[in-house]
């Protein structure tokens, strides 16, 4: 593999992750949640404390960044989101109050991050996450565990929505959240169970994204424009939609610096955020509703009839 | 008359809260005077008018206009790098001094303004015309950067409208880091110092003179917010559709309104860089520029120009009295290697959630804004009667 495929794929399934996890919480609760900057890179210092501490390969601490994620996505909803869901808070308000969510969790990691270079001599401001990784196929590992494993999850993710109860019940609660509150179903529980689903998701997308760049501790804080590039490519619309939208935005960042600086010169690489961010800034000028406001259905629905009127 | 009484008790509750509010400040600078002496107070003035201008610029956008301006520091960064690029250039110019892409260079600019310095040192009223210069051009390109921003973002709503201004703001920041012609890149680049002429006296000249471009800032859109204008802002923000129905011209509006706030943000951005002395792209963060000022203008009440100064005050005194004091109240955290200065971003999290949980109107709640004065209102009622 090419090494900017290789990393491309990581960066964007990382991306992807994180996407889909601010889409999720924006399809239940209506929050954009700002913290999945932080969230994010909470991820990647589970596994970097994992690493250097404790030895083993990175993989083996996914399902604790997992958990941690979800246990601060959980406090945000007790300490936060609940509050101001039950007020029935404007859209800016709940994003602002997980702006302030994360800038906690910010100083948090910062304060983190001196505490281990003090105590345990390490240097985690700067930090190379591929090192750690093992060679497969002559080419990092990462490159072909990572996407696995964001599949992995994404299906699981699906049987979980098609297929239990609660999955069904959670989609009642997103398709109409009255109707499902009318018939019986507990909506306070399906908030929580959504905030502690993307707190893992957006954690695990950190993690990722720290395989394939340099991890610093305001990570999330530089990326997260791209996150929500992704969520907001994606349509904001479907779960799907903002894997997808994730995995398109990384993947053209570093294809596109790739060729760009190919064509003309290494000086592109200065440059390489303004190429997702005009994706989303284009494919917003012409859907201002992101990639789900394209009418499909009409389309594919034209087509179609367009077929059996030329075989007629 | 009882709708008289209930009026009146409530203007005097808001009168109170201000009064409380300008007795916390007064006491909280007594302290700081008489712990660490004039020239910290000085420092917290020159803050607090740069932030006030650029936090007002952001209250006529979200409180006045309803658009969640998350990408207030693009405008701030227009200014601050106009200022940093141009009029140091242009001065350069006239003196016969290089003036091209080497003027950012690190090599050159460090003896290059200096020299420009010194000219300026000469005659005040030299200085003047380059700061009025400096306000100017920072001013020009900020309303440009609005302009330009405003085009793809103007027909977004809500939130894609928030994060769309987000990424702009943090695209500047980078092209401005990267592009070496402009203000040095990843180098800072000094600016010729308009109150050079004051010497070592510096300091008490830029708090008059900052305090007097933020108060006609204050009492333009005091009249700005009061005129037609501001109430088809208003009515926009209230409900777009009614006031769509009713005539008004939504995105011109909106458009106006985000260039107005950009110019005025921008001159905030060519203060800061002419009072720090310098410009580096990587310091305009979004955090500082833009996180903050929201802070400060949910503290003081969105929608009220008063109470966003007083917001700018109370959390700027909380913020240095972090640095001053940091070894000695937070000294059990440097025992275990941790800088207090990271609970700067603490207190600006605590703010956000604190308001918005425990008083989401602010300190000064904005008030309904009458057409005409209360006493006059009063008057023609009277008279009909």
């Amino acid at each position: 593999m090419a090494p900017w495929l290789s990393s491309g794929l990581i960066y964007a399934s990382g991306l992807a992750l994180t996407a889909g996890s601010i889409t999720l919480l924006y399809i239940v609760t209506r929050t954009f949640n700002f913290a999945v900057a932080s969230m994010a890179t909470i991820g990647f210092y589970v596994v970097y404390t994992g690493v250097t501490l404790y030895g083993g390969l990175p993989y083996r601490y996914y399902p604790l960044v997992f958990i941690i994620g979800a246990i601060t996505g959980l406090i945000c909803y007790y300490g936060l989101n609940r509050h101001l869901l039950n007020r029935k808070a404007a859209e800016i308000t709940l994003m602002m109050s997980t702006l302030g969510y994360d800038l906690v969790l910010l100083s948090l990691i910062q304060m983190y991050a001196d505490f281990l270079t003090y105590n345990y001599k390490l240097f985690p401001r700067r930090v190379t996450m591929s090192l750690f990784d093992f060679e497969l196929f002559g080419d990092r590992a990462a490159a072909f565990i990572l996407p696995l494993i964001a599949i992995g999850f994404l299906t699981i993710l699906h049987i979980f929505l098609t297929k239990t109860k609660f999955g069904v019940a959670m989609r009642a609660t997103i398709e109409n959240p009255v109707l499902a509150s009318a018939s019986g179903i507990n909506s306070d529980r399906v908030y929580l169970v959504s905030w502690i689903i993307s707190g893992g998701m957006a954690a695990l997308g950190g993690s990722f994204m720290a395989m394939a760049m340099t991890g610093t501790p305001v990570m999330g804080m530089y990326t997260i424009p791209l996150m929500f590039a992704g969520a907001i490519l994606g349509g904001l619309g479907s779960i799907y939609g903002g894997i997808l939208g994730g995995m398109v935005i990384g993947l053209t960042e570093y294809a596109g610096v790739y060729l760009l600086a190919q064509r003309f010169g290494p000086w592109v690489l200065g440059y390489r955020m303004g190429i997702p961010l005009f994706i989303m800034a284009a494919t917003l000028l012409v859907f201002p509703r992101g990639l789900s406001g394209i009418p499909l259905a009409k389309i594919i629905k034209s087509l179609v009839g367009q077929k059996r009127g030329d075989s007629a | 008359m009882t709708n008289h009484d209930g009026a009146d008790r409530l203007k005097n509750i808001l009168m109170r809260r201000e009064l409380y509010a300008v007795l916390v400040i007064l006491a909280l600078l007594a302290f700081l005077f008489l712990r660490s002496g004039i020239p910290i107070i000085l420092t917290i003035l020159i803050q607090v008018t740069v932030f006030a201008i650029i936090t007002m610029s952001l209250n006529l956008e979200v409180g006045y206009t309803g658009i969640p301006q998350f990408g207030r520091v693009a405008a701030v960064i227009a200014g601050a790098f106009a200022v940093g690029a141009i009029p140091g250039r242009i001065m350069a110019m006239f003196m016969g001094l290089p003036y091209g892409a080497e003027y950012a260079s690190d090599t050159v600019n460090f003896r290059l303004v200096p020299q420009i310095n010194s000219l300026l040192g000469s005659s005040w009223l030299m200085s003047l015309g380059f700061l009025v210069m400096c306000i100017v051009v920072a001013g020009i390109s900020g309303a440009l950067i609005g302009w330009l921003i405003s085009r793809p973002a103007i027909r977004l709503k809500e939130a894609y409208l928030g994060i769309s201004l987000l990424a702009f703001g943090d695209f500047f920041m980078w092209v401005g880091h990267n592009w070496k012609l402009l203000v040095g890149g990843s180098t800072p680049v000094k600016v010729p110092d308009p109150f050079i002429v004051f010497g070592a006296g510096r300091f008490n000249v830029i708090v008059p003179v900052f305090f007097f471009i933020a108060l006609v800032i204050f009492v333009y859109l005091n009249k700005l917010t009061r005129s037609p204008f501001g109430r088809n802002l208003r009515m926009l923000r209230d409900n777009d559709l009614s006031a769509a129905a009713a005539g008004l011209n939504i995105v011109k509006i909106r458009t106006q309104s985000l260039v107005i706030g950009a110019c005025i943000a921008a001159i905030g951005g060519g203060l800061y860089v002419i009072y720090t002395g310098s410009v580096a792209a990587i310091g305009m963060t979004r955090l500082t520029f833009t996180f903050w000022p929201w802070a400060y203008m949910m503290l003081g009440g969105i929608g009220s120009n008063v109470g966003v100064f007083l917001g700018v005050f109370i959390l700027t005194i909380f913020r240095t009295m972090i640095i001053i004091f940091r070894s000695q109240w937070f000294g059990f955290l440097l025992a275990i290697g941790i800088d207090p200065l990271w609970l700067e971003f603490t207190l600006l999290g605590l703010v956000i959630i604190i308001v918005i949980l425990f008083m989401p109107h602010g300190l000064i709640p904005a008030r309904i804004e009458t057409m005409l004065p209360v006493n006059r209102v009063k008057k023609v009622l009277e008279q009909r009667q």
